[in-house]
């Protein structure tokens, strides 16, 4: 099994870079590249939403930010860990909350949900060394929708 | 005559109609751009709107709010948002969410143009 490790220090060009790597990744006989388009695209996705998370509401108490990322494709699944130095956040109340406060056609607050729809079990924690550990898999074999309210 | 507006372009079809050419991507970073650039169409009194997503690689919930935003302020005025040429990573985030119960959807911007005129 194939693991990769990134490292992102700069929070200005992480989303670039992080697209950059998973066109990498995408390409014949690369990391991803065993998995169906629908899997690679979610896992993109979820690893979108929480990097976004981070670059926009993450405080990172005056240290320069540092986000390592881990994938670890398996089979039909891939499991996937992004560590950050950041204070971190309320992880399941804010999803909680973010459930039951989306309104219809809702401008703001469907990151998290997309996050959680797109992955088939996740994981917040603080790591022994003070890192907060967001640990998650998407799977080609789970049916990922969230229910946006349309009117 | 096509108007680009951050990374945008915007062109029009008729009076009312524009075709917005989404670029690489629509998220956190651009989607108060979106929305100023299709309000500033709305003003100008464009009611339909055709979203072309041919060449982009991320749409996220940021910029899917902004696209719902618009839709909210066009539909009481029997406006009309469609996407066009759906790219694959556009094409995930729109069955996750299920828009396109929202959204009409067209192979070609040009198929997309002659459905909404």
């Amino acid at each position: 099994m194939e693991i990769t490790r990134q490292r992102f220090c700069r929070l200005d060009v992480v989303i670039d870079e992080l697209h950059a790597l998973f066109e990498e990744w995408e390409r014949e006989d690369a990391l991803l590249a065993h998995l169906d388009q629908q899997t690679v695209e979610l896992l993109r996705l979820a690893v979108h939403e929480w990097i976004a998370n981070l670059v926009q509401h993450a405080d990172f108490a005056g240290r320069s930010p540092e986000v390592i990322l881990d994938v670890f494709p398996n089979g039909r699944r891939v499991r996937c860990v992004i560590e950050d130095n950041s204070e971190g956040f309320p992880f399941p109340e804010q999803l909680y909350v973010q459930q039951e406060a989306l309104a219809p056609l809702p401008e703001r607050g469907m990151g998290l949900l997309m996050l959680n729809a797109a992955t088939e079990y996740f994981e917040y924690s603080l790591t022994d060394d003070g890192m907060r550990r967001l640990e998650f898999t998407v799977s080609a074999d789970k049916d990922s929708w969230l229910d946006i309210p349309f009117s | 005559m096509e108007a680009t507006t951050m990374n945008f372009t915007i062109e029009p079809v008729t009076s009312e109609t524009v075709v917005i050419r989404i670029g690489k991507a629509l998220d956190f970073r651009n989607a108060a751009d979106f929305k100023a650039a299709a309000q500033t169409q709305v003003r100008a009194g464009i009611r339909s709107f055709i979203l072309d997503f041919t060449d982009t690689g991320i749409l996220d919930s940021t910029g899917l709010g902004s696209i719902f935003s618009l839709y909210r302020q066009v539909s009481p005025m029997n406006g009309q948002v469609v996407f066009a040429s759906v790219s694959r990573p556009v094409q995930v985030v729109v069955q996750l969410t299920r828009t396109y119960k929202v959204f009409r959807q067209f192979s070609t911007v040009e198929a997309a143009r002659k459905a909404v005129n």
